[in-house]
């Protein structure tokens, strides 16, 4: 018997995580990119427990969705890939309603899902019925989109700040982020 | 959005990153990353399933309550299929003809001008 084969109860070998890293350099590399994207990394990582019970907390929410724009094409379910529909500042919205926010500017997996459900990328509406059920003490008044930059400079110097600042400036004791 | 966990972190917020790309994640290096073996796109639960979705958050908030030092990794049990065959897709080259590498380049470009004319009308808005 192969030490793949039945009995062993393996899952097949590409049933991994994506290796995104090694895909997005060979990818661009192979469109003609010679400088590879330089991923942020840092051998140190800040820590900071909750001081407080989660029932108590104040929590942010931030994304990396863009508010739906009418006048900038096609953004989905199912669009393409739309770098018009991009934004370059930190903006926020009124938690305790619902928002019509996209990620067709995002490099989402277009092969296997369509952004047909913004539940599946913002969890706005799911974190306020955790408020609503005590599991967290309440959502800050506003959640805020983060800009996705592809310049790191831009990132730490302009918008990790303002993120900081607009959560603090609501008291927020802990956020959840979601990527895209 | 790593590098903003990293700087509320740093200022006194608990953070706690839902996220897809578990590689890129865990390379920039975070607090906290609840991780779904989900196509890029789905870090808050599968489509259109709020027992997916309900998980998906409780996930995250247990996480944000008990996670034991920095970088702290979860994965949620969930599957987005029993066929993982949907892994090999996303951005393999080898899976690309040269005419699709070619107009994909072609496309690419395209995006970097309408996306670079944003950002520039973004900085005037600012600087008027």
């Amino acid at each position: 018997m192969s030490q793949t084969g039945p009995g062993f109860g393996f899952a097949p070998e590409a049933d991994a995580p994506v290796p995104y890293m090694q895909r997005i350099r060979d990818y661009y590399l192979a469109l003609g990119y010679a400088t590879p994207y330089r991923w942020a990394h840092y051998a140190e990582v800040p820590f900071r427990a909750l001081t407080r019970p989660l029932a108590e907390c104040r929590v942010a929410l931030i994304t990396t969705a863009a508010p739906y724009q009418p006048d900038k094409g096609d953004q989905g379910p199912g669009a393409p890939y739309n770098g018009a529909a991009k934004f370059y500042r930190v903006y926020s919205g009124d938690s305790r309603i619902d928002h019509d926010v996209r990620i067709s500017h995002l490099g989402i997996d277009r092969a296997h899902t369509t952004a047909e459900d913004s539940n599946s990328w913002f969890p706005l509406p799911q974190l306020r019925r955790c408020a609503a059920a005590a599991r967290i003490g309440e959502v800050v008044p506003r959640f805020h989109g983060a800009p996705t930059n592809r310049s790191h400079r831009t990132t730490l110097d302009q918008d990790c700040p303002e993120l900081l600042a607009r959560c603090r400036a609501d008291g927020a004791d802990a956020a959840l982020l979601v990527a895209n | 959005m790593s590098l903003a966990a990293r700087h509320l972190e740093e200022n006194g917020i608990a953070t706690v990153v839902m996220g897809c790309a578990k590689d890129i994640v865990e390379f920039v290096g975070v607090p906290r990353f609840l991780f779904s073996d989900f196509p890029l796109g789905n870090a808050a639960g599968r489509p259109r399933d709020p027992q997916s979705q309900a998980i998906t958050m409780e996930l995250a908030l247990r996480l944000l309550e008990a996670a034991p030092a920095a970088r702290t990794t979860v994965q949620s049990p969930l599957r987005w299929s029993e066929d993982p065959s949907w892994k090999l897709d996303y951005s393999n080259i080898e899976r690309l003809s040269p005419d699709e590498i070619r107009r994909r380049r072609k496309e690419f470009d395209r995006q970097k001008e309408v996306a670079r004319d944003v950002r520039d009308q973004s900085a005037a808005a600012r600087s008027s």
